[in-house]
């Protein structure tokens, strides 16, 4: 079973970041995993998207034309990569930012307004780990414990209420995503 | 004993030159090849190494010359418009018969080019790395795991040639993450500096000279050695990796990030149906001639060049094998456009079908 995503947004939104989280956790399950990033030469606000597959098998092509799952957070991103989306895939937007319609009615929409959320967390900055607590929650791509295993990993430096932010965030897209679990 | 990581084939190059014994690293930045730079900075310090950003390309390429002389393990890395920079210093290295790695992470050119991916190199890498009429063996690894295993050897080419060795890679490999083995530190000591080195070694004192001047008739005679060398290289050294060629009727030819997406398409065809295997350079230079020459042409119905450049690049050392014993064609994308495994796939297939004309 191979599964691809694409996270796309602006520089600064916690693209890559997602991504590179997503893989690692993967890793850890014993999966097959690859991270691609792709960015223009501007760092905050400039275009981000990074293409991140999953593989019970060893990954031969890293470069997918289309994806199961297209993460978009903001409508530039959304606009450049719907048609990228599989039919049957899953489409997760940030409604706080995603206004533009969806003319898509062959995928699984999943609309939530990851900034907002974030924020009544206490922390716009978690907004990306709530669309990864939602991923995992309708798909169970990775286990919740392994993913919160990362997330102590990459904010072990950090003092501790940012871990437990993040771990708030978790639950708070994972209960979000089983509403949605096909 | 080994190690699992999760790296960026850039990460992946640093650490394995670094586990071969690298101890000094000067460059100067470009995208896509930072992380190799930024990873030597704090990596070299630690196992007492030293780390130069030069004031330019040829400052940095020139500071590789000296330590080589010394018998240092030393590389300089950068892309495409910095290894033009770096050209005089590659010819110079060539000449002074010194050992170095380096390390071009390509990207789309000409000129200042994309700093997006792209396989634009090719030419430049075998045919002319830089002016006199010189070669480096060139090892284009196509994943991040492949990268560390060339590079860990790499000065165990380099030094037994005296002559620096080229690793191409694409933008793509040199930025995507994933599972790495690492191997184990090389440790080095005095009694491993090259007899020819410029330095102080078991009491004596500096011996021998270093010099990229010659005159003739010296200089014919080192021209001519060279050229037994590349000889040999093509006899001992090919690298190449071959998929499902037994029953091939289509036979795609592909390097690098190109040869992933390739395959991938490949197994699809397969399983419709098609025979249709691969040839994958690993070593660019020596190009594996023998592999493209020997193939059976009377079942072989066509060659499919596929690169992440426009125009193919490899596409003349092919046809030099198949000496109009088939058509050649090509597919590719280029200036920082990638290669996609549905793209690929159409592509073959219309070959396969009849839909393209080689052109």
């Amino acid at each position: 079973m191979k599964t691809s995503f694409v996270f796309s947004g602006s520089g600064g939104q916690g693209i890559m970041s997602a991504g590179i989280t997503l893989a690692q956790t993967a890793m850890r399950m014993g999966k097959h995993a690859t991270y691609l990033p792709e960015y223009g030469p501007q760092q905050r606000g400039g275009s981000a998207k990074c293409t991140v597959v999953i593989s019970d098998e060893p990954i031969i092509s890293p470069l997918p034309r289309r994806c199961d799952n297209l993460i978009a957070m903001n409508n530039l991103a959304f606009r450049r990569f719907e048609e990228d989306l599989k039919p049957g895939g899953i489409l997760l937007t940030n409604a706080s930012l995603v206004t533009d319609e969806v003319n898509r009615d062959d995928v699984t929409v999943i609309a939530a307004a990851v900034d907002d959320l974030a924020l009544e967390l206490g922390n716009a900055k978690a907004a990306n780990i709530i669309l990864l607590g939602i991923l995992i929650g309708a798909t169970d791509i990775v286990s919740k414990e392994a993913f919160a295993q990362s997330l102590e990993e990459k904010f072990k430096s950090k003092a501790p209420e940012v871990l437990a932010l993040n771990l708030a965030a978790l639950d708070k897209g994972i209960a979000i995503g089983q509403q949605h679990k096909a | 004993m080994s190690e699992k990581r999760f790296m960026k084939g850039n990460e992946a190059i640093a650490e394995a030159a670094v586990r071969a014994g690298c101890r000094f690293f000067a460059g100067y930045p470009i995208t896509p090849q930072n992380e190799i730079p930024e990873y030597l900075s704090w990596r070299l310090p630690e196992v007492g190494g030293a780390y130069v950003q030069g004031e330019s390309e040829i400052a940095s390429v020139n500071m590789v010359y000296g330590a080589a002389a010394m018998g240092t393990r030393s590389m300089t890395s950068s892309s495409g418009p910095g290894i033009s920079l770096k050209a005089e210093g590659i010819s110079y290295l060539a000449s002074a018969m010194l050992p170095a790695l380096i390390v071009n992470i390509s990207r789309g050119g000409p000129g200042l080019g994309s700093i997006q991916p792209a396989q634009s190199d090719y030419l430049q890498a075998t045919k002319a790395l830089g002016h006199g009429g010189f070669h480096a063996m060139v090892f284009a690894p196509n994943s991040a795991q492949e990268a560390v295993n060339v590079v860990y050897n790499a000065w165990d080419y380099a030094e037994r040639d005296r002559n620096p060795v080229l690793v191409l890679m694409d933008g793509c490999l040199g930025n995507i993450m994933e599972e790495v083995e690492l191997p184990p530190m090389k440790e080095l000591s005095d009694e491993d500096l090259p007899e020819w080195s410029l330095t102080r070694r078991n009491g004596r004192d500096y011996q021998g000279n270093i010099t990229p001047i010659y005159t003739e008739p010296i200089l014919e005679g080192i021209n001519a050695m060279a050229g037994e060398m590349y000889k040999a290289w093509e006899e001992e050294d090919v690298q190449v990796e071959t998929y499902e060629l037994d029953d091939a009727e289509y036979v795609v030819v592909a390097y690098g990030i190109a040869s992933r997406v390739a395959k991938e398409a490949i197994m699809e065809l397969r399983a419709e149906g098609y025979k249709i295997g691969m040839i994958r350079p690993i070593t660019l230079f020596p190009f594996p001639k023998k592999t493209i020459h020997d193939l059976d042409y009377s079942r072989v119905k066509g060659i499919i060049d596929i690169e992440m450049t426009i125009p193919a690049q490899m596409r003349e050392d092919i046809e030099l094998q198949v000496a109009e014993r088939c058509p050649v064609y090509e597919y590719g994308r280029s200036g920082g456009c990638l290669l996609d495994d549905e793209g690929v796939y159409d592509a073959i297939k219309d070959i396969l079908t009849g839909g393209a004309d080689n052109g």
